[in-house]
């Protein structure tokens, strides 16, 4: 503990209200206040404001004991060196328990001043009053506080009986006072933990292993093989990588290095051991071994259920879930010998001090841990796992490290909000009386040892049975015969308390069977509750707040009226949320009634409006209170509605916001507050209370509109339409599916060039083998050597003409590997036959082309035959680039030999046999090849036959976007009907088109112009960087291709057609079909629809439609699933936007979740894809672009 | 990726940015630039956080990289105003008291910019729209619509929405 005094002075002279320190803090003392000879007020917390105001409220106690103004105070949270330990920021404490002190200690020293000015000013003590720390008395003598203190060091110790304001005397406490952090939120100002930077500071990430979100059994911190340190030895600035057990960092000078460092890192790992199957939540808890522990048991409750006229036993579930904060959890460590700094926003200050004093083995001490807003977490979540990072990482290369967790690490690994399980047992007597309430809660342990203790071995990772499944356990009503049992058990991943802890499972379960018994006895259920409930306050408040929301008592539930598909209801429940340590305190009152419509055909509930009432007791700062009711309202509508963490058999598998999606501002209901008046009352925690009646009322609601009872969380429409039919007896509707549209014959699209030459090559197909080992021995011949032609030789529009030409060509785009130098080769282009590695055309005389003479160039362009004589593979398209005019050549002959020459070998082939018999091709070519130029069709304009030569000339269209047969050759047959490439489809550029919209050609004019084609989407993959190439072709060029490949398609739609049918499918694609993948639809609007919702607000770059996307209609998923994996990070123009990939965010599943979805969806008159996770798994395993 | 000199304008002024080409713009306004108004939530365009005007369009910064940014106009929170002179959006945010954590909020102010940038009186549904893909997990939405509804000149009445 380092002494606050010195470094703080401004005037000499201050007052403190101090304690002996606890434990770990070296024999010191706490200060709670202090009051400086300047007239400032400093007020010292243990906890932490986890964006809910506490701040604020603090400060207006201290300054309404002190009788200062507001704004002389300042409030200090959760620094160690400063603040007293006051264990962790949890439950609803603060203002209920760990603000009495810092009253207490305004409070005496307001006495202690006081008492000090009636001796300096000679009156007593009963004739002062005090004004904004300024003592008065009568004669206008007066004295301020920072005048009695000047000059002195005065500490007292602190008192727990010291006289309080009288809450009638209060003017501070009790007002809306503005929150004191907004100012700076809203101006970029304040100083988050992810905006701490340190001198000489280094940018960490950490690789977590494949155990997601699981953190006890044997395999933890011992499944870490091996780490490829040289797998990133290319990074720039990078610093470390950093092994201990299964914790992995990377530390780089520049952050976006770390992140490519940590992504890059080559590592293998153990298999992950299988866990219990967590999509069934309730056999999982029934098999988690358990320690029952009685917390009450009351009259004879066997005997009671067993007389009872109507038995009702019921089971009610409730899921894992995130506490899902909007920043990934971030920290900036110093490490040095002997003083350990460490910037957190850890919600528990001094128990992390320990835990970082036990991963160093340093003494408490020695570590300082400087608590800094982070975002809201609502519990605990990666904040104290991310600070130990650090400080391994700090210490590992003797420099500040700030390590930032990347979303998928947030989300997979922060401590869960635990699943549960709630059993009642009970019934009705036959005079609708509760029989008896014997009730159970399963909950798993939620101690969460912070990361770094258990991946680095530093502590056991056994798991620990924690006594937490009881907050609230017992219901409010006063039943005859209650029996109530938690059965304590250990994790089964992991887990941590978040807002209400186990209370809100609890109240689910409590507030739901009461409403179950309110109806079996054909009694209204806020009249029944009443009939049990004996709290004064709560009968207040359960009245008010039903005389506000209007209720009208329902004793026998009636069938509402529907209105189309949607049907309302409106439900109650109530809890006094009782937390901490049974049997705990209760914090503030609550009792909601929500009003919900529910669609009976898609399944969808909305909460329309809540009436939230609540009873806190004295409210510090009644703003506060109402926007902590409307905090909680919203999340806690949220959990209900859609949150439930998704796991696979190993780990955690939702990563993103679209596997854990929270509630957006369209579903968030109207909200009512009503807040009673209890100013003489104390203060009660007011964080929590008002989320736990949440997940009842809602369901009870649902069962008003429905008829139905839901007694597992989250209420999506899944489960409610499986709910209903299950009600009703009725299959779920399938939806008629367009039949599968017949393979259209591929022959109408002939290559128009290529008549000459079909039967001949059919037949002699047949015999290639023959052919093969005949052509191997035709003399073909070296041509010699020249030396490098000097660049002069050639004018520079010829060169500037040969720019364009390679442009068309696409040269760059596969003879550059990525981010590699122009033109030198070494791409790897997967073929079916193996791979092949694009060569060096740069003008290097031994690994390029610079010892070529012209007819060489000429020979290999034409006829696909090396300078020295072997055959090139028709993956280089000479069959298309033969056509070129002897000009065009020339001039990208000109081109090329002016580049720089750049020297890189070409890696060698890894062709199957026999395809690595190069003397083979000399057979294909007799079989599949022309050599001869282009000759125009005459029947043709001149724009048609300048498209024509530049698509099936240079621009090798074709090669792509033509089938090939079996032995790698373009279909002369089916010219132009589809292909493949690199693992994307090249669509047709024929009728057989897929598009939903016929391609004209002004909208395949815009396509290859700029990228982008509003009617069919945007150029991806292998076509993006050749439309980025076309850009050096002149506007007239572009036209002239998309004349000629119009001419392959059927123009019978005019353009005004063309854009209505484009309305009209995007407005039928609108609205969710029912039957499509709810996986898929939750992916879509958290992944997707941000950029891609037809009509949603604008963002940078392009808003390309999906229900008009070409790759969604198309036969096969393979452009959908490569833009999903991959993004588009090399868009034709940065105008377009950029796609982020998902590949390191989704898994195989639910990218296929979401493909289906997309189809369904978007293309709903087009046949199911099949074998879409196979071929998910496909793409993410082949080399990508 | 190359090392190259990258030219950004940001809040008005120059900067002349030694990074590789695809670096997120969100890495390069934090950490360069020291601009703490835009924030990491995603990385993936789904959360807002990390807004920033782009030629007075609201952009994700997290997934742009800088290379796109060259010859554009970037503006962030900071650009908007300061606490001594705030933009009368981000007044509207501290008048509704629209925060919890705060941490969302770089997001909601930048999006209500860009929303009356190009719609000068939008209405409740413009502003849901508007709002709608920045997420906010502290609940705080009531306060951030009835910020955004007076920023866009509604009046706002009393207590509950
Ligand atoms: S961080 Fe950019 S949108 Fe989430
Ligand atoms: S205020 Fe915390 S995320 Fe919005």
């Amino acid at each position: 503990m380092t002494d606050p005094d010195a470094p703080m002075d401004v005037l000499p002279g201050s007052l403190s209200v101090v304690r002996p320190a606890g434990s770990g803090a070296n024999g010191g003392f706490e200060t709670f206040i202090k009051i400086t000879a300047d007239g400032s007020v400093t007020a010292f917390n243990g906890h932490v404001d986890l964006g809910t105001g506490i701040r604020t409220a603090l400060g207006q106690i201290v300054a309404e004991e002190l009788d200062v103004s507001f704004a002389r105070v300042v409030v200090v949270l959760g620094d160690t060196s400063v603040v007293p330990d006051q264990g962790a920021t949890i439950a609803s404490e603060t203002i209920q328990i760990t603000a009495v002190p810092l009253r207490n200690a305004a409070a005496q020293a307001r006495h202690f001043l006081v008492a000090q000015a009636a001796q300096r000013l000679e009156l007593a003590v009963e004739d002062l009053f005090i004004e904004d720390g300024l003592i008065r008395g009568r004669d206008n003598r007066s004295v301020s506080y920072g005048e009695l203190i000047s000059g002195e060091t005065i500490r007292i110790d602190l008192k727990d009986d010291v006289p309080v304001k009288a809450v009638s005397a209060y003017g501070i406490v009790g007002q809306s006072v503005p929150r004191t952090d907004l100012p700076a939120k809203a101006t970029g100002e304040l100083v988050y933990v992810h905006d701490v930077r340190v001198p000489s500071m280094l940018h960490g990430r950490v690789v977590r292993p494949p155990y997601a979100g699981v953190d006890a059994g044997a395999f933890v911190g011992t499944s870490l093989i091996a780490v490829d340190k040289a797998s990133v030895r290319d990074i720039p600035g990078l610093v470390a990588v950093v092994r201990i057990g299964d914790f992995i960092g990377v530390v780089a000078e520049r952050e976006e290095n770390a992140v490519k460092a940590a992504a890059q890192l080559k590592v293998s790992w153990k298999p992950t051991p299988t866990l219990p199957d967590l999509k069934d939540i309730e056999t999982a808890l029934r098999a988690n071994p358990s320690t029952p522990r009685t917390l009450i048991d009351k009259g004879n409750v066997d005997a009671a259920i067993a007389a009872a006229a109507k038995p009702m036993p019921r089971t009610y579930i409730w899921p894992y879930q995130m506490h899902g904060s909007i920043g990934p959890s971030c920290a900036v460590a110093d490490y040095r010998e002997g003083a350990v700094r460490v910037w957190s926003g850890t919600q528990n200050p001094h128990i992390l001090r320990a835990d970082l004093a036990l991963l160093l083995q340093r003494p408490e001490r020695e570590i300082d841990v400087i608590r800094l807003e982070a975002a809201g977490c609502y519990g605990r979540n990666c904040a104290d796992d991310v600070t130990a990072d650090a400080v391994l990482l700090s210490r590992a290369v003797g420099r500040p490290v700030r390590v930032q967790l990347t979303r998928e690490q947030e989300h997979a690994w922060e401590p869960k909000g635990t699943a549960q399980l709630m059993e009642v047992n009970g019934g009705l007597n036959a005079d609708g009386s509760v029989a008896g309430y014997d009730f159970a809660t399963r909950y798993p342990s939620n101690g969460a040892p912070t990361l770094a203790l258990l991946l680095t071995g530093a502590v056991a990772p056994v798991p620990a049975v924690f006594e937490m499944g009881d907050r609230t356990a017992i219901p409010p009503y006063d039943y005859d015969a209650i029996r109530v049992v938690a059965h304590d058990m250990p994790p089964i991943v992991r887990a941590s308390w978040f807002r209400g802890v186990s209370a809100p499972p609890n109240t689910f379960a409590h507030e739901s069977y009461i409403d179950e018994l309110a109806t079996e006895a054909g009694v209204d259920p806020i009249e029944y509750r009443l009939r049990y409930l004996k709290d004064e306050r709560a009968v207040d408040l359960v009245n008010a707040v039903a005389e506000r929301a209007g209720w009208t008592p329902r004793p026998v539930r009636k069938e509402p009226a529907a209105e189309g598909d949607i049907v309302r209801g409106r439900g109650f429940a109530y809890a006094l949320y009782v937390h901490s340590k049974f049997p705990g305190y209760g914090a503030a009152w609550s009792a909601w009634i929500a009003d919900v419509a529910v669609n009976k055909t898609t399944g969808d509930v909305s909460v329309t409006r809540v009436v939230a009432g609540q009873d806190s007791g004295l409210m510090i700062n009644p703003d506060g209170v109402r926007h902590q009711i409307h905090g909680n309202v919203i999340q806690s509508t949220s959990r209900a509605l859609m949150e439930e963490v998704s796991f696979d058999r190993h780990a955690v598998t939702a990563r993103e916001w679209g596997a854990y999606p929270i509630i957006k501002f369209p579903d968030v209901p109207r909200i009512d507050v009503l807040m009673l008046p209890r100013q003489d009352q104390p203060p009660l925690g007011v964080g929590e209370s008002a989320s736990v009646p949440s997940a009842a009322a809602i369901a009870n609601a649902i069962f008003d509109a429905t008829g139905v009872r839901f007694r597992e969380l989250p209420f999506t429409p899944e489960r409610i339409l499986a709910g209903l039919r299950g009600a009703q007896g009725v299959a779920p509707a399938p939806m008629p599916l367009a039949p599968p549209q017949p393979p259209a014959s591929t022959d109408r699209w002939k290559n128009p060039f290529a008549g000459r030459r079909g039967a001949v090559a059919t037949a002699a197909a047949l015999c290639v083998a023959v052919v093969g080992v005949a052509s191997a021995v035709l003399p073909w011949r070296s041509i010699a050597p020249i030396a490098r032609p000097d660049a002069s030789t050639w004018s520079a529009a010829t060169i500037a003409r040969g720019q364009q030409l390679a442009a068309l060509g696409d040269c760059a785009v596969c003879h550059t590997v990525a981010n590699g130098a122009i033109n030198a080769g070494g791409r790897a282009i997967e073929t079916p036959f193996g791979i092949i590695y694009a060569t060096n055309i740069t003008p290097d005389v031994e690994t390029g082309i610079g010892a070529w003479s012209y007819p060489a160039f000429e020979r290999a362009m034409r006829e696909g035959i090396h300078r020295d004589g072997r055959h090139l593979y028709p993956a280089f398209p000479y069959t298309h680039f033969a056509k070129t005019s002897d000009a065009d050549l020339q001039a990208l002959y000109a081109f090329l030999m002016a580049q720089p020459a750049v020297r890189a070998e070409t890696p060698a082939n890894t062709l199957a046999f026999p395809f690595n018999l190069r003397p083979l091709m000399a057979g294909w070519n007799a079989l599949f090849h022309q050599s001869g130029a282009f000759q125009p069709d005459a029947s043709q304009s001149a724009t048609w036959n300048r498209g024509a030569y530049l698509v099936e000339g240079l621009g090798h269209c074709g090669a792509c976007h033509s089938p090939r047969n079996a032995l790698g050759a373009e279909k002369a047959s089916a010219h132009l009907a589809g292909g493949f490439a690199e693992g994307w489809e090249a669509p047709p550029l024929t009728s057989l088109s897929h598009a939903p919209i016929p391609w004209s050609e002004d909208e395949l004019y815009a396509y290859l112009r700029t990228g982008e084609s509003r009617l069919h989407g945007v150029a991806a993959g292998p076509m993006a960087p050749v439309v980025k190439a076309l850009a050096a072709l002149p506007d007239q060029d572009i036209r002239a291709m998309a004349v000629y490949l119009t001419s392959f398609n059927d123009a019978a739609m005019d353009e005004p057609a063309r854009h209505a049918l484009g309305a009209r499918l995007e407005k039928s694609t609108g609205a969710r079909v029912v039957s499509a993948s709810p996986v898929g639809a939750r992916l879509y609007e958290g992944a997707c629809a941000v950029c891609h919702a037809v009509g949603g607000a604008p963002l940078f770059g392009s808003r390309p439609s999906l229900a008009l996307n070409s790759n969604l209609h198309s036969a096969v998923p393979d452009n959908l699933i490569q833009v999903i994996l991959h993004g588009i990070a090399a868009p034709v123009s940065s105008d377009l936007g950029y796609m982020p990939a998902f590949k390191d965010s989704m898994n195989d599943a639910q990218i296929a979740e979401l493909v289906t979805y997309l189809r369904r969806q978007f293309a709903p008159g087009k046949p199911v894809w099949t074998g879409v996770r196979a071929a998910v798994h496909l793409a993410r395993h082949r080399i990508s672009r | 990726m190359t090392q190259s000199t990258i030219r950004l304008t940001v809040n008005g002024r120059i900067h002349d940015i030694d990074a590789a080409a695809d670096t997120a713009l969100l890495y390069v306004l934090r950490n360069d630039l020291e601009l703490n108004g835009p924030k990491y939530g995603c990385g993936l365009g789904e959360c807002g956080a990390c807004a920033v005007l782009i030629d007075g369009v609201a952009a994700r910064a997290c997934v742009i990289p800088i290379e796109g940014c060259v010859g554009r106009d970037i503006v962030t929170l900071e650009g908007l105003g300061s606490r001594c002179n705030p933009d009368p959006v981000q007044q509207a945010f501290i008048a509704e008291q629209a925060a919890q954590c705060g941490y969302c909020l770089n997001g909601m102010i930048i999006s209500t910019k860009a929303l009356l940038n190009r719609t000068p009186h939008p209405s409740e549904a413009d502003v849901i729209e508007a709002l709608r893909f920045n997420l906010c997990r502290c609940g705080a939405h009531i306060e951030i619509m009835r910020a955004a509804m007076r920023a866009a000149g509604h009046l706002v009445g009393a207590a509950n929405r």
